[in-house]
């Protein structure tokens, strides 16, 4: 799950005098590419599935209300079969949406959040603080992403307790995976917005800034941010699916949480139930599809971003 | 000889009120050097880092209601001197001093406010300077919101005047408008705009025009003329073109290497330069009346490029490409020389206000 | 000791040069075909569903060991008829019509494979801003020994031998070939790319804006060593550039642009000293002469047309101090007067030739603000001019 670090940094270098563009005018631009339409037109469906399951299948099924057979095949019923509570395979795939989109979504929100932050500050800033937080950022892309999230969730679940608090309608357990991808994965967009931010600060538009009058909190908000919010916009999508892939695999080796079956959560089910070699292929295959189809989707929808905010304009003059 | 025609056009004031013996502005021993780091070696072995001498000891004079040309090829000093003079860089040395104030060490709140709202700098890419998220009137109110100036009515009002100043009429045309939306002579008023709104006394201006079309220079030139005369400002104008220089500037300085080689008047720097880069600098500049092969042949091309500003040579910084050297001047560095008229030059032959020998031709010129 | 570069040999009188008689013609030349002659050529550009007429029409000619000078501002075409000579155009640029004839060949209906033997064989570019062309990784030798493998297939130690050949011929000496670009002066990389201009021993030099973004000495080196290098190697030059005073210091003939056209044309002396386009007179008017009277800066009003809807008629009319009635309906057509080619109503087929100076009697003047509002569309940001 590496974010494509390199050519995010393409997007950084190069910048030099394009008129760059607004949000609006990209998304625009956006739908007018293929892959760009393919992969949003797929982010909107499953975002309307995430927003309201229960309009499309109905409450979430538990093992109480489960009526279909205990691992049954597809049928006219069950469109893809049950699982071993007899739990419609559908239902819960759907209603997986809402948990792993809603968490991709928080967690992308929190490492956007600091990362960006602190790669403008950074950035800007320069010296010995920009020093300080790059080897700190660099400590956190070094260690293995994986074995640090699943040590803090551990950690933080234990401290936490398993009680049945709700944020959004997510038990607790689950936004301990949020904060942990947050902290695991802000350094590699620290790294990319201070780039930018490092290109940014040498243009003459920062000069005059600063020959006004300005100091460095204004120059920042007014200068920088608007200047790299594109980028901050691509790099989302991509860190959004990182995250998704993050809790699905978190959830599969055991850390999620068993009431809120999210996508991976139903991945590690269908692994202790033994369904691959049972041939219930009907179990694990929807949710991991969905992942792919969601995964995909975010690397079109931010690579087309990536394309369109790449200096592809002749030279003026 | 040439029949070309008289510019239709207006020409550009030349009754502007003469320029009063009192300074604006005073640059004295400036000097900006910058350490180049050194790699791991050069630490681990002691060796003594080098120095990029931008600025290497200038005393520079502005004053109030004058247009002083600098003028200097790249490695000069110049566009250093002028981010000095607007605090953009910091000096290793010297002293700069406004309306008799010493401005050096300015780098409290207050204070230092006050001078940025005094001496504004108009850049020379429109196209960079304007940030292209924000709009014209973004731009031109900024130096107000940001040091606190007026209420928000006396803000509007203070662009529009700004903006129609800089011959931007009707400003609400504008104000709303893009950069991208504009073309660059369109932009850079833009940016003049944005210099005048603080209402300065002094105005730096780097390279203004050299991005422009030709026939959009000298309407920008005008303008800055214009508003000189209206409101009394000064002008640092910083050019690598010594003809733009000639038909801007009241007094010319020439920089090379960090100092300067020659100032005064310019008609006399220009018609009869002391020291022998300006001379060279003069002899080469390209006019729009073609030259016979005689004419050109008396053109005074060096050779080489400019060295590197660590690198800067022992005595005279020009001796090694002068072409009137002798033993001295690779030894001393000489001052500048008053020869009269108000003008001063830098060259031991100018000591006693002697003028440059002549000379001769090339001798290997191309054929006619 | 302060003087420059021009080699011994430079007395030497063109047609005899060695090299230019030497020099063999590619198979399909005509030996008696002027060397290039460009008719009624048209190249627009395809932008964002409009059509872009950056040349419309452009007529000239150039004969052996000459230097033209193609002069006009920002959006006048020149670059892009520069460009369309080796069609080397952006993908959304097209010939639409006329022709380009080098020895009597038609370049413009051959297919790009064809192109090739002519690129940089026989007409070579040196670009605008290229001291930034040059790769960052590449030694300069091997920069500059590239096209020699390439193009006429020399092997690698003879290609080596004649790139530091070429070094020497444009000033830089041979042991700096081993150098990186970074390591290098803009004047001397500069002079690289002139090098590798030379590489195939073409028998025109299209420099595009080649002193631009160089320090006035430098480019009066420059100049120098292209006039040098004209004469000892019988090159012609095509010089293209904003900056009247070095196609004066330089060429020996001019041709103006003015939106995508020709508007005067001829011999160097007669363009500069009797201007007869009311736009040349301006546009010579607005250069600061550093040897004549100070502060006489012409200013021309408004800015050039939008080339996706160029007005009606002459192109200048709008701008233009004397415009008639006339000149907004029909465009002008091109008119030769001797030495002289001129495109304006002021000068009809029939009529003298002589220089006009003043308003004609029925004249409107320029129609445009010296300050135009902001234009309706954004304006156009287009590569070259």
């Amino acid at each position: 799950m590496t974010t494509p670090l390199a050519a995010a940094e393409g997007l950084a270098a190069g910048r030099t005098g394009t008129r760059l563009a607004s949000p609006s005018h990209l998304l625009r631009r956006l739908v007018r590419r293929p892959d760009g339409l393919i992969g949003l037109f797929v982010l909107v469906t499953f975002a309307v599935l995430a927003i309201i399951p229960d309009l499309i299948v109905g409450p979430l099924q538990t093992a109480i209300t489960a009526e279909g057979p205990r691992l049954g095949a597809p049928s006219a019923v069950n469109l893809l079969g049950t699982d071993e509570l007899g739990r419609d395979i559908v239902n819960l795939t759907v209603h997986a949406t809402r948990i792993s989109m809603v968490i991709g979504l928080l967690a992308t929100i929190i490492t956007v959040f600091i990362g960006a932050f602190l790669g403008i500050v950074s950035g800007y800033v320069g010296g010995r603080l920009d020093a300080a937080l790059m080897r700190i950022a660099d400590f956190f892309l070094v260690i293995p992403t994986f074995v640090l999230a699943i040590i803090l969730t551990s950690i933080i679940r234990d401290l936490a307790g398993s009680g049945a608090r709700e944020v959004f309608g997510i038990r607790f357990g689950l936004i301990a995976i949020v904060f942990v991808i947050g902290i695991t994965s802000w350094s590699s967009t620290a790294r990319i917005i201070r780039s930018q931010t490092l290109s940014l600060r040498e243009r003459a538009f920062v000069d005059r800034a600063r020959v006004i009058g300005a100091g460095g909190g204004h120059i920042m908000r007014r200068h920088i941010l608007p200047n790299v919010i594109n980028l901050i916009v691509a790099n989302a999508v991509l860190v959004f699916a990182g995250a998704v892939l993050t809790e699905t695999t978190l959830s599969f080796v055991g850390l999620g949480d068993p009431f809120q079956p999210s996508w991976g959560q139903l991945l590690d089910a269908a692994r202790e139930v033994g369904a691959p070699s049972l041939g219930a292929w009907w179990y694990f295959v929807p949710p991991g599809l969905c992942i792919i189809l969601v995964v995909f989707a975010f690397t079109l929808v931010g690579s087309a971003l990536d394309d369109l905010l790449n200096p592809k304009r002749a030279p003026r003059r | 000889m040439s029949s070309n025609p008289t510019p239709t056009g207006s020409p550009t004031p030349t009754a502007s009120p003469r320029p009063t013996a009192d300074e604006i502005l005073r640059l004295e021993g400036l000097e900006v050097h910058f350490p180049v780091r050194g790699g791991l070696i050069d630490t681990l072995l002691r060796r003594p880092r080098d120095v990029v001498r931008a600025v290497d000891g200038i005393d520079l004079t502005l004053r109030r209601g004058e247009v002083l040309g600098l003028v200097g090829e790249s490695g000069s000093g110049k566009t250093t001197t002028g981010r000095v003079v607007v605090k953009l860089t910091r000096q290793t040395a010297g002293r700069v001093s406004l309306d008799g104030q010493d401005v050096s060490t300015l780098w409290g709140t207050r204070a230092l406010r006050d001078y940025r709202r005094r001496v504004q700098l108009i850049f020379q890419d429109p196209y960079e300077t304007l940030n292209p998220k924000h709009t014209i009137r973004d731009f031109v109110m900024e130096p107000l919101v940001v040091n606190g100036i007026g209420t928000p009515a006396e803000r509007e009002s203070r662009v529009t005047d700004a903006l129609e100043a800089a011959g931007l009429r009707p400003a609400r045309d504008f104000a709303g408008r893009y950069p991208h939306e504009l073309s660059g002579g369109q932009r850079q008023r833009v940016v003049i705009a944005g210099a005048l709104v603080m209402d300065p006394q002094v105005i730096v201006a780097d390279e203004p025009v050299s991005m422009l079309d030709v026939s959009i220079r000298t309407e920008l030139l005008r303008l800055m003329l214009d508003l000189r005369a209206e409101r009394g400002l000064t002008y640092l104008f910083i050019t690598h073109d010594l003809s733009l220089a000639w038909v801007i500037a009241d007094r010319i300085a020439v920089m090379y290497l960090g100092k300067i080689m020659e100032i005064g008047p310019a008609e006399q720097v220009i018609r009869s330069p002391h020291n022998p880069y300006t001379q060279a600098l003069v002899s080469v500049s390209p006019t729009p009346e073609p030259r016979t092969a005689g004419e050109r042949a008396k053109r005074t091309i060096l050779v080489g490029e400019t060295p590197d500003a660590a690198n800067v040579p022992a005595g005279c910084r020009f001796n090694p490409r002068c072409p009137y050297v002798f033993d001295r001047c690779r030894v001393e560095e000489p001052p500048l020389f008053d020869v009269g008229g108000g003008q001063s030059a830098a060259c031991w032959l100018a000591e006693g206000g002697r003028a440059l020998p002549v000379l001769p031709p090339r001798p290997d010129t191309v054929p006619a | 000791m302060s003087t420059t570069i021009s080699g011994p040999d430079a007395a030497e009188p063109v047609a005899s040069s060695p090299v230019a008689a030497a020099r063999q013609l590619p198979k399909l030349a005509d030996p008696a075909a002027p060397l290039l002659v460009v008719d009624n050529l048209k190249t627009y550009f395809s932008l964002e569903g409009a059509t872009v007429h950056a040349v419309d029409g452009v007529s000239f000619r150039l004969d052996r060991g000459e230097a033209l000078g193609i002069a006009g501002e920002s959006g006048c075409g020149k670059t892009t008829t520069a460009l369309s000579l080796i069609r080397l155009l952006p993908p959304n640029a097209r010939i639409e019509e006329g022709s380009i004839k080098l020895y009597g060949i038609d370049l413009v209906g051959k297919s790009d494979n064809a192109l090739r033997r002519y690129r940089w064989r026989e007409v070579s570019i040196v670009f605008q801003g290229a001291m930034n062309a040059l790769n960052p990784v590449h030694r300069l030798r091997d920069q500059i020994a590239e096209p020699l493998t390439q193009r006429l297939g020399l092997s690698e130690k003879a290609a080596r031998r004649r790139a530091g050949e070429l070094l020497e011929l444009v000033g830089i000496p041979k042991r700096r070939g081993g150098a990186y670009p970074h390591e290098l002066s803009g004047g001397m990389r500069q002079r690289a790319m002139i090098a590798m201009a030379l590489a195939c021993d073409p028998a025109i030099v299209i420099g595009d804006e080649p002193t631009t973004a160089l320090d006035v000495m430098v480019q009066a080196q420059i100049l120098a060593l292209l006039e040098d290098l004209r004469h000892k190697l019988g090159l012609s030059l095509i010089l293209i550039t904003h900056d009247l005073s070095v196609i004066a210091e330089t060429c020996d003939r001019v041709l103006v642009m003015y939106a995508g056209r020709v508007a005067e044309e001829g011999s160097v002396d007669e363009v500069f000293r009797r201007p007869r386009h009311p736009y040349t007179q301006k546009l010579l008017a607005a250069f600061p002469n550093i040897r004549a009277d100070r502060r006489t800066l012409d200013v021309i009003p408004g800015s050039p047309p939008d080339l996706r809807h160029p007005p009606p008629g002459c192109r200048f009319a709008p701008r233009c101090p004397f415009a008639m009635p006339v000149c907004t309906e029909v465009v002008p057509p091109e008119v030769t007067f001797g030495q002289v080619r001129v495109a304006c109503h002021l000068y009809p087929p029939g009529s003298d030739g002589r220089q006009v100076t003043t308003a004609p009697p029925d004249a409107i003047g320029a129609t445009v603000p010296l300050v135009e509002p902001p234009p309706a569309e954004p304006p156009l940001e287009i590569a070259g001019g």
